[in-house]
């Protein structure tokens, strides 16, 4: 009896293992807390869905394992590691928030498992010369050449800054405060790092109106965003004081959630909701029309296009998938994003990798836009400032 | 300028003031500390925004009803979850003790059911204060001229509740002996379920008032809990005035600390304050008074 139950649950173990045989596993994490997050999540499954029902890719199908980190470095760690050993993908996407990305890069580079980035800045991501890592997203050392370029030519040079305590926030800013002070040789007026999960940031902003700079530069994710430009009219700082903030000012709450006290807020980002050209018109009215989103911030492009890449690079993969070979299909993929040249898609500029595990090689998107809120609240208005394509050796 | 933090101080303050409240009224009734009480904050704050963005209805009233619909969910919560234990006493008892446990628990419970219901991104109470009062260099939005003038009505209404009504006397009855207050023909589990409501309401009004500041979302309420805790430790735990005044001390406290100090270390603050208060003081500035709670 018992001998026949070994077999049984030998069986079942071979079969679970040829179910895998010919599927593209792919591993997914992101932040899904939020309603914009959970439409990125919706969006990666509705994608690889329909490439599976056009014919897969090469005849395979794409299994897709889509879990939440709610924006937490150990739930995205945790989700990496199953992903890498218990589900065995071949190819791991994730994360949103950079502060996990920034970690999952260890796992990845571990376990051999190619990662390709879809939101995250932080331009440590690929400091850390991992030769599993890509990354779509333009990375934080581009946007402070935009934006410090922007504040000392057309704004001024009193410039004060406040940023959140999570890894992008801190990366965008402290890395735009270094440029203008190695560019431009300017110091900040005033420089502060709000604490974890800070909600009210008054003690900051009557020291600032005090001090009566040009412009306000922010770096948060939306809602601390949202939350600074209405206090700083609170406390009474005029309009005529610039306010700048950190790429996550793309995302949709903050027009939403700052109303009025977004009019004129510039940041930069990676793709813009008023782009005119035509795919991107395109793109727009399905998101709007498929998710009910109202704003498509750059999140949902730069997710659009990591799929397209994705989806490219396994086309000209040379996978065998069966479960002996997962080390060798794991390097094939990697090698196929590597050699990812010149895409053009949604992306404010072409997305380019190579081989080498440099962020010169892994930072794919190097065109920064500059958007500018014109109005803010449900239906907001924005508009383009300038689009800047960066050396690709820039801020290293 | 320091008049400019000593106005953010105090109106973050007065939100601190009067969720210490509930907690303190909590404390002298029962002997408990209640944990779940944050998340009477941010309910309070989701029914304001329901009511506000949703219903149209005014501010005030939306204050009002929030106030109500929190205090009568407070009710239900101790009759059907907090009951058992509550009948069995506070403070250093197995069921004291469990009901610490409890509270951890539902704070995670109704956090979730938030979530369930409004999601975990934040939302705007959309009020339109008007332009902000300007009086000499100092800005005064109107929405901090709100939260004084409903925090100050409110600890007046309760203290003539108290101190000058019957059921204030049997709740001032129950506090210092429920025993006693038993045998004197009071009706302490329905006197229980009135501090459960009224503490729970006080926190909804909180969570009303400062939503159109700092915006609504889930995790809202254990951020100004451990604030109105240090508040209400400041105070004198069990002490109502005590939890006044350990408030508007931990919002001014960490607004000029934050200001002339560092701002990066701003929660920092209100409990060195705790710390420097209970090293001179170990029962609190107003301890003393919490011999004859409530």
């Amino acid at each position: 009896m018992k001998k026949s139950l070994n077999c049984l649950v030998i069986a079942g173990v071979l079969a679970a293992g040829s179910a895998w045989a010919g599927e593209i596993r792919i591993g997914a994490t992101m932040r899904m807390i939020s309603e914009n997050g959970q439409k990125y999540g919706e969006m990666m499954q509705d994608e690889f869905a329909a490439i599976n029902e056009s014919g897969g890719i090469n005849g395979h199908t794409v299994k897709l394992i889509l879990l939440n980190d709610e924006c937490k470095s150990d739930k995205g760690v945790a989700n990496a590691n199953k992903f890498a050993y218990q589900d065995n993908v071949h190819l791991i996407i994730g994360s949103t928030c950079s502060s996990v990305s920034l970690p999952i890069v260890d796992v990845t580079a571990q376990a051999e498992v190619p990662q390709i980035i879809p939101h995250s800045t932080n331009d440590q991501i690929t400091r850390k010369n991992s030769a599993w890592v890509f990354r779509v997203p333009i990375s934080s050392r581009y946007y402070k050449g935009v934006v410090s370029k922007y504040l000392h030519d057309k704004v001024g040079d009193q410039i004060a800054y406040v940023y959140a305590s999570d890894a992008a926030a801190m990366s965008e800013t402290q890395g735009l405060i270094q440029q203008m002070r190695d560019v431009y040789g300017v110091e900040p007026v005033y420089e502060a790092q709000t604490q974890e999960k800070e909600i009210d940031f008054r003690s900051h902003l009557v020291t600032i109106k005090d001090l009566n700079p040009d412009a306000i530069f922010f770096g948060g994710l939306q809602e601390p965003i949202a939350r600074f430009l209405v206090q700083s009219y609170e406390v009474g700082i005029p309009a005529s004081v610039v306010r700048a903030a950190g790429s996550a000012a793309s995302n949709a709450p903050v027009p939403k959630l700052a109303g009025d006290a977004v009019k004129g807020v510039f940041f930069s980002a990676a793709y813009s909701d008023s782009d005119d050209r035509p795919i991107a018109q395109l793109f727009n009215s399905y998101v709007r029309s498929r998710y009910g989103i109202k704003g498509v911030d750059h999140d949902f492009s730069q997710a659009y296009d990591l799929i397209r890449i994705v989806e490219i690079a396994l086309g000209n993969a040379d996978l065998s998938l069966e479960d002996d070979d997962l080390a060798a299909d794991r390097t094939a993929i990697r090698d196929a994003i590597a050699n990812v040249q010149g895409y053009e898609g949604l992306a404010s500029g072409p997305i380019s990798f190579c081989a080498d595990p440099t962020p010169e090689c892994r930072d794919g998107n190097r065109t920064p836009v500059l958007i500018q809120y014109l109005e803010g609240g449900e239906d907001f208005k924005v508009g383009i400032l300038d689009r800047v394509t960066m050396p690709v050796e820039f801020g290293l | 300028m320091i008049v400019d933090f000593l106005v953010v101080g105090f109106s973050i303050g007065l939100v601190y003031a009067i969720v210490a409240l509930g907690i303190s009224l909590i404390y002298s009734g029962l002997d408990i500390v209640h944990f779940a009480h944050g998340e009477f904050v941010m309910f309070g704050a989701f029914f304001g925004l329901v009511l506000v963005n949703d219903s149209g209805l005014n501010y005030p009233i939306s204050i009002f009803l929030a106030m109500i619909f929190a205090g009568l969910m407070g009710v239900f919560v101790e009759r059907v979850f907090y009951r058992r234990l509550t009948s069995k006493g506070g403070g250093y008892t197995v069921a004291g003790m469990g009901m610490i446990i409890c509270g951890f628990g539902m704070a995670i419970i109704l956090q979730n059911v938030a979530f369930l219901i409004w999601g975990a991104e934040g939302h705007a109470i959309q009020v339109d204060f008007g332009t902000p009062l300007k009086i000499g260099t100092v800005n005064l939005p109107k929405s901090y001229l709100w939260i004084l003038c409903v925090s100050v009505t409110l600890m007046a209404v309760l203290h003539f509740f108290l101190k000058h009504t019957k059921a204030g006397l049997a709740i001032r009855a129950v506090a210092a002996n429920k025993d006693i207050a038993y045998l004197m023909g009071i009706n302490v589990p329905l006197m229980i379920s009135l501090i459960f409501g009224l503490a729970c309401g006080l926190a909804a009004v909180g969570g009303v008032l400062i939503g159109p500041i700092n915006y609504v979302q889930v995790e809202m309420g254990y951020l100004i809990l451990i604030k109105a805790f240090a508040a209400a430790v400041v105070g004198g735990f069990g002490s109502l005035p005590g939890a006044i005044l350990g408030g508007l001390m931990v919002g001014i406290f960490e607004t000029l600390g934050a200001a002339y100090i560092s701002g990066s270390h701003k929660d920092i603050y209100a409990f060195l304050l705790l710390i420097a208060v209970l090293v001179i003081k170990p029962t609190g500035l107003l301890g003393q008074l919490a011999k004859s709670k409530a």
